[in-house]
């Protein structure tokens, strides 16, 4: 067969060109009238930090703040007030996790953000790094409020570098009307009558802690025979697991995908008001115990703005309106007495659980190993 | 040479229905009144308005899009080139530099973030758009490059060799002949670029900064500490935004009665 | 005096150079030196506290010797392999009908493929968990149905999982696949019938040959991220089916231990490699020689 005609074959191609290049260039051309329309749109907010963005180690306007913590923390009523008040705008910055947060502030060391809120042992790594600076806690008015059972803890004895916003537990919490046995401690989710039905979190600290807790052991063990046992005594437990998830593991209680579940505070808070008849289990073998708090890196661009924030934080109407959006117990006394009524019981530990409870920090690095292969073994058993 | 039977169009369809499934569901919820997505609890618009009020959506959304536009259209350029370049001639090292190029699909993302963030952190480049751009089109490379080859590889050089023997030049066949043959390959390349850079959120976590917030990044921390269906309505306007782009550029770039049907 | 095709030759390879010169150099330097440093990295030591020691050992990729790592790989390539499998058979057909539409509705047929794209993909997944949820979408029609009396309880299982996978990559394949067969010389199959060959036999002597480079790519551009996507895995199996991915993002992240990470990585990444090259063995496509 001979090769197509050239000249039939030539303008063939030129008409596919033409259309393709029609149709290429329309879509270019309202992607780039879309992008001039918001950039026109946006434009408003001038002093836009996006604007001026290549500034590394932040030289930001003297009217912003550099928040740099999780998304959903704040109510945007708060936030809007805090605007109003002090004038300074503020600019929400994200992280997943704590080591993303900890690897960035490294990379700009110590700049770009100028408060971090972040979970306790990564703040001990961090001012171990050099990190943070000493806070000058004169200039915070309302520093009196904080409630002095969160202080002094392991990340920061002294409490030099930081300001907690916020305190948790890992509970159980099972709906009665779906689980047949009364849950009182950890050793009851082994029970064969919740096979397929349990959610935990992801967080294999506080999961290889639950088995470590059973065996009566500590959560930051450096005994690896004993981690080895937990992990044994886990994977004895896969069969229970239906869910493995650190995010919004509530809603699989609320909806019924789970019928217990091993979550933490601001996730059993939300749950507890969904559903009102679900039971909160504080477990008999002990809980393990967290602080997120509020720290200014190193090289802060704009420290000013971080202290007002601080302050503005610490007063007791906004703590109570930030605990309360957020679901983890108040680590602000002046605070509670603003709860509402209902909320209350969910954002203070129960009497009598203070003594009992233990802060799972940071452990060597042979555990920390052991612990992370027994994790990947437990959750491949649990997908069996 | 249109489909002889109505069998392969149902087929379409049926897939493309698929497809759309879970959007769909997603922009339904977004008029769900309860917060928590397992729960249906009646019908409102609270969270469309409270979506036109968040300004910080519109700043990342704006950033994505000219992040993705930029991405994907070096992509697009050096892709190209480079997969046409490689095509003509066996280049030394060429092999080599193809598996190269295309290393940073082959590496799990987070990882190549990180390392991404290291590198750039040791080279002092300032984090924000500049180190995006830079990440975002190493990875939209391989797609364009992948494509553009695989299309040239089944082209029929007697094309040029025809052009070249009526005297044609290097650069005039090329840009007449090979450019508009591979031309559907460039724009599947270069679209999906675009697709990945803006719906990229790992890599961008790590090489963005403080400043720069890009959509997939706020989607994801919402998806991570509270779903609401605001963010369902955030998705259901792109989706809607996205139609209308494409309805409008297909309206464009309509075959006309004047050209000829191919 | 050189001939006129050496002349030709040449200038031909000094514009090929110049060609690919943006993409050597962008590869040379933002893809090989973050490799170099990942390897580096693979070899160093977990530093106690944070970071990273200067210390040499190969500890990193023994300790992916152990059975629990060895199957995690196992379980990747089998997951890979199965959703590829899947892509190819569900992808194929799809770019092959949709190149042979008409003009107007295979642009069309295109944007409608990559419209979901520019949806969040994490959203799009959400979405198929108020698909596969106990009493969502499926269990409800379903039981409406009369198919089921029960809760299926699909969700955070590895079908779901697979489900997932083949839905955010399918539109790789269907793309390649269709770029491929869109420029195929049709006559050449109409040749082919006429020779007396039947629809099966022309599309499996001339379509397919044809058309493997886009499905090579499409290949390429599937299983490689498959092997890699760990939060598909996270959001539609509960966590619990372990990929490679999930494990090299736990340990960069809560571990903290950066060189184990770069170790599964660079294995992970000499794994698809190989299988590749093995790939393009078997299929003897080597795009380069189609151009001869």
């Amino acid at each position: 067969m001979d090769s197509p005609p050239e000249e039939k074959g030539y303008k063939h191609i030129t008409i596919i060109w033409e259309v393709n290049m029609k149709k290429t260039g329309s879509v270019l051309l309202t992607a780039l009238l879309l992008t001039v329309f918001l950039a026109g749109c946006g434009g408003e907010q001038d002093a836009s930090g996006s604007d001026r963005q290549e500034g590394g180690t932040g030289t930001t306007a003297s009217g912003q703040l550099n928040l740099f913590t999780w998304e959903g923390m704040f109510p945007q009523e708060l936030l809007d007030g805090f605007e109003e008040e002090t004038g300074y705008r503020i600019n929400y910055v994200n992280f997943d996790y704590d080591e993303t947060m900890l690897a960035k502030l490294e990379a700009s060391k110590g700049g770009d953000y100028d408060l971090v809120i972040a979970d306790d042992y990564i703040i001990e790594t961090v001012i171990a790094e050099e990190l943070a600076q000493a806070l000058d806690t004169s200039r915070i008015e309302n520093y009196g409020n904080i409630d002095a059972v969160y202080q002094g803890q392991f990340y920061d004895p002294d409490d030099q570098y930081t300001v907690p916003f916020g305190a948790g537990v890992q509970t159980i919490v099972y709906d009665p009307a779906q689980v047949d046995i009364t849950i009182n401690g950890y050793a009851d989710l082994w029970d064969e009558s919740l096979a397929d039905s349990i959610g935990i979190i992801a967080n294999y600290r506080v999961i290889d802690g639950l088995a470590l807790k059973v065996l009566g052991e500590s959560y930051n063990t450096e005994d690896l025979d004993k981690i080895k046992e937990a992990g044994d005594l886990l994977k004895d437990l896969a069969p229970n697991i239906r869910l493995i998830k650190d995010d919004n593991l509530q809603d699989d209680l609320i909806s019924g995908e789970v019928s217990a579940a091993v979550m933490y505070t601001s996730q059993v808070t939300t749950a507890k008001l969904a559903n009102p008849d679900l039971e909160i289990v504080y477990p008999s073998e002990g809980i393990g115990f967290g602080i997120m708090a509020g720290f200014i890196p190193s090289d802060a661009p704009n420290a000013d703005a971080a202290y007002a924030f601080l302050d503005y934080l610490l007063d007791a109407e906004n703590a109570a309106a930030y605990f309360e959006y957020l679901g983890y117990y108040s680590t602000n006394v002046a605070a509670n007495d603003y709860l509402s009524d209902d909320m209350k019981d969910l954002l203070t530990i129960p009497e009598g659980y203070a003594t009992d409870m233990e802060m799972i920090q940071n452990i060597g690095s042979e555990a920390e190993q052991l612990h992370s292969t027994e994790w990947v073994e437990f959750k491949t058993a649990a997908g069996q | 040479m249109k489909n002889r039977t109505v069998l392969p169009n149902i087929y379409l369809i049926v897939i493309l229905c698929l497809f759309y499934l879970p959007i769909i569901l997603v922009i339904l919820y977004s008029f769900n009144v309860s917060r928590i997505s397992s729960v249906w609890e009646g019908f409102t618009l609270d969270w469309y308005r409270e979506l036109l009020r968040d300004r910080s959506m519109f700043e990342a959304l704006r950033n994505s899009l000219i992040l993705a536009a930029l991405s994907s259209a070096a992509a697009g350029v050096v892709g190209t080139l480079g997969a046409t370049g490689m095509a003509r001639r066996r280049m030394r090292g060429g092999k080599a530099m193809e598996y190269l190029s295309t290393l940073p699909i082959m590496i799990p993302e987070i990882i190549l973030g990180l390392v991404l963030l290291v590198f750039f952190s040791a080279l002092g480049l300032p984090f924000g758009m500049v180190t995006l751009v830079i990440a975002h089109t190493i990875f939209c490379i391989p797609y364009v490059y992948l494509m553009v080859k695989a299309r040239l590889a089944g082209l029929d050089k007697s094309y040029v060799e025809a052009a070249r023997d009526l005297g044609a030049s290097e650069m005039r066949a090329f840009y007449d002949i090979t450019l508009p043959l591979t031309a559907p390959a460039i724009v599947s390349g270069v679209l999906l670029s675009f697709a990945m850079s803006f719906d990229d959120v790992i890599i961008s976590v790590f090489v963005t900064g403080a400043n720069t917030n890009t959509l997939p990044i706020k989607i994801y921390s919402q998806l991570k500490t509270g779903v609401t269906p605001k963010t369902n309505a955030l998705c259901a306007v792109i989706f809607l935004v996205t139609v209308f782009l494409g309805g409008l550029s297909a309206w464009i770039a309509r075959p006309r009665k004047k050209d000829i049907n191919i | 005096m050189m001939s006129k095709k050496n002349r030709q030759s040449a200038r031909e390879s000094g514009a090929s150079r110049l060609l690919v010169a943006p993409m050597y150099l962008i590869t040379l330097f933002f893809v090989l030196g973050p490799l170099i440093y990942m390897v580096v990295l693979s070899f160093q030591q977990r530093a106690e506290v944070w970071g990273v020691e200067n210390r040499f050992t190969i500890g990193n990729y023994l300790r992916i010797f152990e059975p629990v790592y060895m199957n995690t790989f196992i379980q990747s390539l089998k997951l890979a392999l199965l959703s590829t499998a899947l892509i190819v058979l569900i992808g194929y057909p799809f770019g092959y009908f949709m190149a042979k539409l008409s003009t107007k509705w295979r642009s069309r047929a295109m944007f409608a493929l990559i419209i979901p794209f520019w949806t969040s993909s994490l959203m799009r997944l959400y979405g198929w968990i108020i698909v596969f949820r106990a009493n969502g979408v499926l269990d409800t029609i379903l039981m409406r149905f009369g198919l089921t009396d029960a809760p299926l309880k699909l969700l955070y299982t590895y079908p779901a999982v697979v489900t997932g996978m083949i839905y955010v990559l399918l539109p790789f394949m269907i793309y390649a696949v269709y770029a491929s067969v869109e420029k195929m010389d049709w006559s050449l199959i109409e040749a082919a019938r006429d020779l007396g060959a039947s629809p099966v036999r022309a599309f499996v002597t001339v379509c397919l040959p044809l058309t493997l480079p886009g499905l090579f790519s499409g290949v390429i551009l599937t299983f490689i991220p498959s092997m890699g996507l760990y939060f598909i895995a996270d959001i539609l199996g509960g966590n619990k089916i372990v990929l490679i991915g999930n494990v090299i993002q736990e340990q960069l992240m809560k571990a903290h231990d950066w060189p184990f990470a770069a170790a599964l990585a660079i294995v992970l990444m000499l794994l698809t490699s190989l299988l590749l090259f093995l790939y393009g063995k078997i299929t003897k496509s080597d795009s380069l020689e189609g151009l001869i």
